[in-house]
């Protein structure tokens, strides 16, 4: 049975039998997290908590799964509005908390580029899977930005230690790079091959007792701090002051040119 | 046995007592301590070892010779406050390890925010075979590597290679020979310093929050290895070790 709940087209819900799937629609910006974007994926967060579904897999439409946050909203010269930096990452951390409190197993399938905030959304997820061309990183210090908003959750994923690695050197790694540093869990040799890896990882998941599957989630989160809303948030306001610099705002408007 | 130079923001310090593989002598400690606290203004650090070895640890013919234990208690309090110093300078650490980082050279790793070492380098703790605690790193360790692997690196003597360091974390960067991770490590610190605006800095202290070592936690790991220098067992197996009494 597929289900296609009533959804904004900034993203698309698609609900068959036990497995879930939102797709982020805005190819022609790489899948960038704008308001738009934000607020149609709490929506359909919110939807999907309460459907029958055991597992969530999230995915980009095109070619990339998330270039991060949208650079024109938060380029104070483009936007003219001072404080849409700190609300776009104060909804972004509010969407990764609510992302992880799901009691569905959630699966991020990284089609293409995972960028910044869009490949700290893989992080939050419980399990990762890309193919070996996909790119994946996190360059925000190459911009004079701090990844403080999902920095909780790399940490979480990565280990202490190469998460620190991993967002002080910045820059962009490819799909395998991603798995032999634990950033992707399963990896398809390439992105022909991702659907059907992607599909066989849902399913094999949500083969599970839909009540086991999200008491172990449950505990694993109460064991390793995830509830810790504070922390989270205190990561976006961090994010927002460090953009809103003028050598951030500078180094931003500088990438946009090129 | 402590030298320093400053290339366009980079601090680089090096461990200068090539002839004795870079051990660990109290005063050395201290030097290496005043090079850190001094350059505040780094934007990067890079600490590599001069000769053929990044650091052999503490100095354990020193230790043998000072049977009173102050020695060992020197060196212990000096590295507790080394990697402290290390964590908290706002500047990325780079720490470059060719040829072996063993016992108090390998707690350096603790202090560093990515590591960069030859595949065949050889890593570890093999301290409690001397009788000496390797606590006063635990909580260095336990804010960087996973905590399953910290507690088998700390309690098994044996060295592992930086190939085997790579894959549990504890090395974050290979190269395949040991003449390049001088070079490899001083380039990282260098595209680091060469970053703009204050993200680099605010992450690293950010990511020292989430991950944050106390200084009671820093103190009771100094205070457990404290509390067992100078006791027969270390005395008899530092004695063994070197022959003397």
């Amino acid at each position: 049975m597929t289900n296609t709940p009533a959804t904004s087209s900034a993203v698309l819900l698609k609900i068959e039998e036990r497995v879930a799937t939102l797709t982020i629609n805005r190819p022609d910006a790489r899948n960038a997290m704008s308001v738009e974007i934000l607020d149609a994926m709490h929506d359909a967060v919110d939807e999907i908590k309460d459907s029958a579904s055991s597992v969530l897999v999230i995915t980009g439409a095109g070619r990339a799964f998330c270039a991060g946050m949208d650079l024109k909203a938060v380029l104070i010269e483009l936007s003219g509005d001072a404080g849409m930096g700190e609300r776009l990452l104060t909804r972004l951390a509010e969407l990764t908390l609510k992302i992880r409190g799901l009691p569905q197993v959630t699966v991020a399938s990284v089609n293409g580029a995972a960028v910044g905030g869009g490949c700290g959304l893989t992080c939050v997820c419980d399990v990762t899977i890309s193919h070996s061309d996909a790119k994946l990183g996190f360059p925000e210090v190459d911009l004079g930005i701090c990844p403080a908003v999902i920095a909780p959750w790399v940490v979480k994923k990565l280990g202490p230690g190469v998460a620190r690695r991993t967002m002080l050197m910045g820059g962009i790694m490819s799909g395998e790079q991603a798995y032999e540093i634990g950033l992707v869990d399963q990896l398809a040799p390439n992105r022909d091959a991702l659907e059907s890896l992607t599909n066989n990882v849902a399913q094999r998941l949500a083969s599970g007792g839909p009540k086991a599957l999200s008491a172990t989630k449950r505990l694993l989160n109460e064991l390793d701090g995830s509830f810790d809303e504070t922390l989270v948030l205190k990561g976006a306001k961090l994010s927002a002051s460090v953009l809103a610099t003028p050598e951030a705002q500078a180094a931003l408007a500088a990438r946009m040119k090129r | 046995m402590i030298e320093t130079r400053d290339e366009s923001g980079v601090l680089i310090i090096e461990l200068a007592r090539a002839d004795k593989r870079n051990a660990m002598l109290p005063e050395m400690l201290e030097l290496l301590h005043d090079a850190i606290t001094s350059n505040t203004d780094a934007l990067a650090i890079a600490i590599l070892g001069q000769g053929k070895t990044f650091c052999a640890g503490f100095d354990l013919k020193a230790c043998a010779n000072d049977p009173s234990g102050d020695t060992m208690r020197a060196l212990l309090t000096g590295l507790s406050k080394c990697v402290r110093t290390l964590r908290q300078h706002p500047a990325p650490v780079v720490l470059g390890v060719h040829g072996a980082a063993v016992a108090g050279g390998c707690a350096l790793l603790g202090g560093a925010d990515i590591v960069v070492a030859d595949r065949h380098a050889k890593l570890g703790y093999p301290v409690v075979k001397i009788g000496v605690s390797p606590a006063v790193s635990s909580p260095f360790m336990l804010a960087s590597m996973r905590p399953g692997i910290v507690r088998t690196r700390l309690l098994d003597t044996d060295l592992i290679d930086g190939e085997h360091a790579y894959k549990l974390g504890m090395v974050h960067e290979l190269c395949d020979a040991p003449s390049d991770v001088h070079d490899r490590a001083v380039e990282i610190a260098e595209s680091i310093a060469s970053k703009p605006g204050s993200g680099c800095r605010e992450t690293k202290r950010w990511l020292n929050e989430i991950c944050a070592v106390s200084d009671e936690q820093a103190n009771a790991g100094l205070n457990a290895s404290l509390e067992l220098t100078g006791n027969d067992e270390e005395r008899e197996r530092l004695a063994a070790l070197w022959g003397e009494s």
